[in-house]
């Protein structure tokens, strides 16, 4: 991307934030999101002034929606969504990036909302389970995932969709394979072992997306 | 009211069918048998929830968040036995935003395990509640204590419990398991099952089997912690909301708790993230959840949540007990078995049930003489519980692996071996049939020529056995189904989902009696208040529910053919149904014109379930219920110089009676393999010694299989039986299809490498240990 020549030292680090740091078993093919593109007019969240301890501002794109929230600096996405702004389609099982079950796309791309302070989201467009299916239509996704039986108690599902999402949206057009899915969902932990069904649901779907 | 009736059924498997007759209560519909022709019943259907799932929109209990709730946490004790000295709560009181606090327990009082409550609060943020809980003072006086189960079994271990143990079972606890035949310093003996006489068995043995296999403890971690969530809605009743496997166990345990009438709970339980036998009543088996909650939502005078972390998860409640299992077989030199004797020690922590199941003593039932000894081993940690077929998979990784020792010296096949000893002829059709489609034969012999070779990859073949009991139960469940004037069809229950599928299960079965699509079918579940039911645990649910749904949705059939009957002016006995359509002669109604006529809002009608009326063609254990069988084999890769353990096939054949919706059957049998390769390969929750704590209560390394741990491919095979057991003719499959994952894996490493790995997980160093590569470390 040609826009990293640009980017300084701090800016680098503000812009990776925890997400970048610490989202290591979410490979991705583009580099690390940051709020450059996106900052200066997204608010005080994205600006140079130092935040919190109280409440801050934050403005960002949740589900295709303008959003703008009072949200402490200490305060996760995942917490942010689920607790002030009742998204709870996304969930918490370990809070620590070992589950991948509060997975959501930040512009585009995969990430566990659980290592991701909601500050760094600032000006960014944010994807939860809850927009996969805008206006109430399932998309070709989700409804491979029922056809394919890919849930069961469904607690792992919303991160399941959203990292198959992320994979769909980076590669799409192109062929999959099974170890693709396979490498998308690593992160993307199932106790009810739903694993299989989740990589026919993703195949059947690129293919049908294709 | 009719009297009883007596009906001929077609009942068995495969090609070997017969009829028998059943005596049926009065007013029960005739069962399901292998002469019925369903449509819906038997076709694999999608999940109905499934939409809001995929979306998003499910609430489970995190998700509930009543207006002005507060958040609850809990501090624990961080000492494995100490007395409390002193406890203040009084300065979490004061910070901020702190609504509640509540002493857990008093000076005087011992504590014995890291993890058991001690003092809670209640405030409006989860970083409030945290910070008060660093207010609370407690002066603790620390004790000896011992986590190693080999430890706690030496004379002068530090006691874990001072007087007599209560046990605590659920109904995820294996009907008839239990009870305990006598205690002695740690060590609680529980009644032994028996045979025969397995000692002169074994000296009566030519050639004989001896050897000690362990396995690890094993937690739930289902995805959704316990969760609780109390509204108090005056000062004697409440609505609770509530993570669990059983709705009326929340309901009954709350109501114990606070004196109240169980009708004036309120539970509810739209859908819930996992249970795998650790989520029965208000609290978890080492916290007390539903006090806690309770209690401090009743002081603040406001809901309050309780979403327990993943540490507690991990520490307080529950998990599948360690075992130590001494086996001891004996043979004929032309391998007629002559003894089974297992003594078994395990540690379910503070808590009971390490026996290690029916595996040993029921399944090579021509063995004549079998000894089952187990016994619970106390140890300073958390306690444990029911968990997926409690006991079996670890009875089954002993008796199994012991069993493939055997066959080599006897230089016998390993399957053939177990052939010449089950006489289930459900699993005997099991083993046979999958040997044919695993290519056992074919496998076998290329395993050994890569021994043979000393081949750096090797390939390994195993098989191993289950056995479960259809524990459906009668009388537990009254469903209620409902067609109402504009058509439309409801089905209620006090049920709660796991995500086994019942939902969908249940629309099958009044869509097949109704004749209407299964989307037309609404399934009400999930509130205590839609009508007595069980809990999801022992394989009961398809069995105990199903029947009660299908008498009621016959009941409103019968209402609705008099209707039709007088519409067309017939008699009852003459309207058929076809399509949807009532008939009688050349005349028909439609449903919708049909349902306009009904008077007042709607046909109503209740059913239940009578107990179970046959166990068609093996009963389990004795009892009046069959015995479930299954099989499952595994192909393995073991890297013999890194020690890594792949599983690259799995065939599971099972049976679960008529099979409901083959295709979340499927999904059900797949996981149980799926964790029952997690628990064989990587899973073990580790201890440290000299502190006394659990060293990784956590998901980065109590390690759950991924999407690339589990075996490259699962094939699940059902092998449908008609048991005449209940009007559908279902039985459960959950648990079955756990047992003998890890068994078959680790006979197939076995067959790979020609030496065993007697200890669970199959670590790479163990591997290498039994290799002879590096030394070995001591399990356990």
């Amino acid at each position: 991307m040609s826009d990293r020549a640009g980017i300084t030292r701090r800016g680098l680090f503000r812009g990776i934030g925890t997400a970048g740091l610490l989202a290591g078993c979410k490979p991705s093919e583009r580099p690390p999101t940051t709020t450059e593109e996106h900052g200066d007019a997204a608010g005080p969240g994205a600006g140079e002034a130092a935040l919190g301890p109280g409440p801050a501002p934050l403005a960002f794109t949740l589900n295709g929606e303008a959003k703008t929230v009072e949200v402490a600096p200490h305060v996760t996405l995942l917490a942010a969504l689920r607790e002030q702004l009742r998204f709870t389609g996304t969930k918490v099982v370990c809070d620590r990036g070992a589950c991948g079950a509060c997975t959501v796309l930040i512009d585009g791309v995969a990430r566990n909302s659980c290592m991701t302070l909601a500050h760094d989201v600032a000006g960014a467009a944010v994807t939860t389970v809850e927009g996969l299916a805008p206006g109430g239509k399932l998309s070709v996704l989700q409804q491979a995932f029922i056809r394919h039986d890919a849930l069961q108690c469904g607690f792992c599902t919303s991160g399941m969709l959203m990292s198959c999402q992320g994979l769909l949206e980076r590669t799409r057009g192109q062929k999959l394979g099974r170890e693709d899915v396979e490498a998308a969902i690593a992160g993307n932990l199932c106790r009810c072992g739903t694993y299989p069904n989740v990589v026919a649901a993703v195949l059947d779907a690129a293919g049908g997306s294709a | 009211m009719p009297d009883d009736q007596r009906v001929t059924l077609k009942v068995g498997f495969a090609e070997q069918l017969r009829d028998i007759e059943v005596q049926l209560p009065a007013g029960e519909p005739k069962p399901w048998d292998a002469r019925s022709e369903l449509k819906v019943v038997g076709k694999p259907h999608p999940r109905v929830e499934a939409p809001l799932k995929v979306s998003g929109a499910a609430k489970y209990t995190h998700d509930i968040v009543p207006p002005n709730a507060l958040w609850a946490a809990v501090l624990r004790s961080p000492h494995p036995c100490a007395v409390v000295e002193s406890i203040d709560v009084a300065p979490a009181q004061s910070q901020p935003g702190v609504s509640a606090v509540l002493a857990l327990v008093k000076p005087g009082e011992r504590v014995i395990f890291a993890g058991q409550d001690i003092a809670a609060v209640a405030a409006k943020t989860p970083e409030q509640a945290e910070a008060a809980l660093r207010a609370i003072a407690v002066g603790y006086k620390t004790e000896p204590f011992v986590v190693d189960t080999a430890a706690a079994m030496q004379d002068g271990a530090p006691l874990v419990h001072r007087g007599k143990v209560t046990e605590r079972s659920t109904e995820g606890d294996e009907p008839g398991a239990g009870g305990s035949a006598g205690q002695r310093g740690n060590i609680r003996t529980s009644p032994s099952m028996k045979k025969g006489d397995a000692h002169k068995g074994l000296r009566m043995a030519k050639v004989s089997h001896e050897a000690t296999y362990t396995t690890q403890v094993h937690t739930h971690s289902a995805l959704e912690t316990h969760s609780i969530v109390v509204q108090w809605d005056g000062p004697k009743a409440a609505t609770v909301w509530c993570s669990t496997q059983g709705i009326f166990s929340v309901r009954d345990e709350f109501a114990e708790v606070f004196e109240l009438k169980p009708a004036d709970v309120h539970v509810h339980t739209d859908f819930l993230g996992g249970g795998f036998g650790a989520k029965f009543g208000a609290s978890a088996p080492g916290s007390r959840m539903g006090f806690i909650a309770g209690e401090l939502a009743r002081q603040a005078g406001a809901p309050v949540r309780l979403l327990l972390d993943r540490k507690e998860e991990h520490l307080c409640t529950g998990n599948r007990p360690d075992s130590r299992q001494h086996v001891k077989l004996g043979a004929s030199v032309d391998g007629k078995l002559t003894a089974i004797h297992v003594v078994a020690h395990g540690s379910a922590g503070i808590g009971t049930g390490a026996g290690v199941g029916r595996n040993a003593f029921g399944i090579y039932s021509r063995c004549p003489n079998v000894l089952v000894e187990s016994h619970d081993v106390f140890t300073h940690a958390g306690p444990g519980t029911a968990m997926r077929a409690p006991g079996h998979p670890q009875g089954a990784f002993a008796l199994e692996l012991a069993i493939d020792e055997l066959a080599k010296k006897l230089k016998l096949d390993p399957l053939d071996l177990r052939l010449s000893h089950d006489e289930h002829p459900v699993r005997r059709h099991q083993f046979e049939l999958g040997r044919k489609q695993f290519g056992w034969d074919a496998g076998r012999k290329q395993a050994a020529a890569l021994r043979d070779k000393q081949a750096r990859v090797r390939r390994g073949f195993g098989v191993a056995a289950s056995i479960w009991g259809d524990f459906g139960r009668g009388k537990a469940v009254v469903a209620t189904v409902s067609v109402l004037r504009d058509g439309s069809v409801e089905v209620k229950n006090g049920l709660q989902d796991i995500g086994g599928g019942i939902t969908t299960v249940v629309a099958q079965v009044v869509a097949e009696v109704l004749q209407r699509p299964v989307e037309a079918v609404r399934v009400r579940l999930g509130d205590s208040e839609l009508g007595p039911s069980v809990g999801s645990g022992g394989s009961v649910t398809t069995a105990s529910v199903t029947p009660a749904v299908r008498a009621a949705a016959e009941g409103v059939k019968t209402q609705l053919t008099a209707l039709a009957a007088k519409q067309l002016g017939r008699k009852p006995e003459e309207v058929t149904w076809s399509e949807g359509q009532a008939r009688a002669g050349s005349k028909s109604i439609a449903w919708a014109e049909l349902c306009k006529k009904i008077e007042g809002e709607a046909v109503v009608a209740t059913g239940t379930r009578p107990e179970t009326y046959g166990a068609y063609p093996v009963k389990f254990m004795g009892g009046n219920s069959y015995q479930i069988a299954g099989v499952q084999f595994a192909e393995v890769r073991v890297d013999t110089w890194t020690g890594v353990v792949a599983v690259e096939r799995v065939l599971a054949v099972h049976d679960c009676g008529k099979v409901m919706n083959p295709l979340t059957a499927r999904s059900q049998v797949q996981g149980g393999v799926i964790l029952g390769t997690s628990y064989a390969l990587t899973e073990q929750r580790v201890m440290d010694r000299v502190r006394g704590v659990m060293l990784n209560p956590n998901l980065e390394t109590y390690k759950i299989a991924g999407a690339r741990d589990v075996p490259r491919s699962i094939d699940v095979v059902f092998t449908p039986v008609d048991t005449g057991a209940n009007n559908t003719g279902a039985i459960g499959i959950g648990e079955p299809s756990t047992i003998p994952t890890a068994a078959a894996i680790a006979c197939a490493v076995h067959d790979a490498l020609g030496v065993a790995v007697r200890d669970l997980p199959l670590t790479p160093d163990r591997v290498l240990a039994a290799l002879g590569a590096v030394p070995t470390r001591g399990a356990g």
